[in-house]
């Protein structure tokens, strides 16, 4: 117990890195998907093309790979970038090609006809896919998202190999200097919690999106 | 003076030809409808008025407005942006599948579009749509969302929404064809009082009897061309063609 006690606080911290770069991710990499997933569609051929050989390119490659790439890669360029900060870069370029993914899926799963509905009633493409379209592909793409998401606080673990003591790396630390296996219970104790909670959020999403069908 | 016109209309899908010249004029106030087998172009030729499908050759007028016509080398060329956006404020279009928005309330269904393209005041709008719903007996249903609707009064919504634009002319693409036969008729009902109320419309029906009823003109519609046209009674009770008496007694067969 007293053990636990003094792990405590090197945990907490490392748990704070982990839920520093999950919330970074979402963050960013949500809006991005929704854009990209449109781009992704979009009338405009080049754009719609780049798009997909984002896509390709970042889910077509390990994300531990794309984070090595990202800090190495970025070095070799003469930046020197932060290891936090080629972390959060390739995390979101990285999910935002996934998000993207979901996102196109869901809008291209509207019928044709809310936008011929919207049209001749002279809404503007803009506000047709803002009240419309985006609104109906919010509630579809829920239930791929929430795997995402849960893949991604799972995910958070591979920085480990840019030295980033996000908390499966602190464990890790306190497993060899201590000798005892503690430290992966209580990290396992701390990603359940993590995707549980995200599971009941999710699930309160459904249930608040559950007004239509 | 029509308030409608479509002249000599020509649509490809590619290398399928839908619509080989047809014309179409409608005067104010005037029920038309358009029947004809499947695949004979009525819903494209709808699209084509509502700007839903562009035409390749011929010309469109609303009120006066010249929305496409012809250049020199016979084909169509269609009007600014702005031009075309105004006159297609004066056309209502009511699908067969509805296509109400399903995330909205009948409500927020009627009061979307004046809300938010013609920048009326909320209550305002809501309070016209009230008075469209009570038009088409759904007062007590403003607060639902369409899936707690049967078919029949969900495409009585539809109607209401279409209408809360105030157009001067509405379409209508097989109104009652996705509907259960008990639930066509409440439908109808509300086309026929639109229809006494002098609105101009445009009706694509399999609906023989509404179209004897309350449409002043028949338009008989055959592979992309217009077969036959006239008074309802005459095309419907004494067809001249050949085609178009063998497609009614197939459609009055089917009832
Ligand atoms: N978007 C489209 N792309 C290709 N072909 C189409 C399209 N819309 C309609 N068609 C074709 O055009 C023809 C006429 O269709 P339509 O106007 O829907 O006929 P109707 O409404 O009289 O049943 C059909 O052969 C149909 O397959
Ligand atoms: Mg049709």
């Amino acid at each position: 117990m007293d053990y636990i006690i003094m792990l405590l606080p090197s945990m907490l911290k490392g748990l704070t890195v982990t839920l520093k770069l999950f919330s970074i991710t979402l963050v960013m990499a949500l809006p991005l998907g929704v854009i990209m997933g449109m781009a992704r569609i979009s009338s405009f051929s080049p754009l719609r093309w780049f798009m997909e050989f984002y896509v390709w390119l970042f889910r077509g490659t390990p994300l531990l790979l794309q984070l090595l790439f990202m800090y190495f890669g970025l070095m070799t360029l003469g930046l020197r970038p932060e290891r936090e900060m080629a972390a959060y870069l390739a995390f979101v370029l990285n999910y935002s090609a996934y998000l993207a993914e979901i996102f196109r899926a869901g809008i291209q799963s509207i019928d044709r006809g809310q936008y011929e509905a919207a049209d001749v009633l002279g809404l503007s493409r803009y506000q047709t896919m803002k009240n419309i379209i985006l609104p109906q592909v919010f509630k579809r793409v829920l239930p791929p998202i929430g795997n995402e998401v849960i893949n991604l606080v799972k995910d958070t673990a591979l920085v480990y190999v840019l030295a980033i003591s996000e908390l499966s790396r602190v464990a890790r630390t306190h497993v060899m200097r201590d000798d005892t296996f503690i430290p992966f219970l209580i990290a396992a104790i701390f990603y359940l919690m993590m995707t549980g909670m995200v599971q009941r959020f999710f699930k309160w999403l459904e249930l608040r999106y559950d007004y239509f069908h | 003076m029509y308030i409608l016109q479509a002249i000599d209309i020509h649509k490809n899908f590619g290398s399928l030809g839908v619509l080989h010249g047809v014309t179409l004029q409608v005067q104010k106030g005037e029920v038309i409808a358009i029947i004809g087998p499947s695949g004979s172009g009525k819903s494209t030729l709808l699209r084509c008025l509502n700007h839903l499908e562009r035409i390749d050759s011929g010309r469109i007028e609303i009120e006066g407005e010249t929305i496409a016509q012809n250049n020199s080398e016979g084909q169509a060329v269609y009007s600014s942006e702005a031009k075309i956006t105004q006159a297609r404020r004066k056309m209502g279009m009511v699908f067969q599948n509805f296509n109400l928005f399903p995330h909205k309330s009948v409500m927020e269904n009627l009061i979307m579009a004046p809300t938010r393209v013609k920048n009326m005041d909320k209550a305002e709008a809501e309070e016209s749509a009230r008075l469209l719903l009570a038009k088409v007996g759904l007062s007590q249903k403003a607060d639902n969302y369409p899936f707690e609707l049967s078919g029949g009064q969900q495409q009585r919504v539809a109607i209401a929404r279409a209408l809360a634009m105030n157009p001067d002319i509405m379409c209508f693409d097989e109104p009652t064809s996705a509907l259960d036969p008990e639930l066509t008729g409440e439908v109808l009902m509300v086309m026929k009082d639109l229809a006494l109320e002098d609105m101009t419309m445009v009706v694509v029906t399999h609906e023989i009897g509404f179209a004897r009823e309350v449409a002043d003109r028949v338009i008989f519609m055959d592979e992309g061309v217009i077969m036959e046209e006239g008074q309802a009674e005459e095309v419907l009770l004494n067809p001249r063609q050949e085609r178009t008496s063998a497609f009614l007694s197939k459609v009055l067969m089917a009832r």
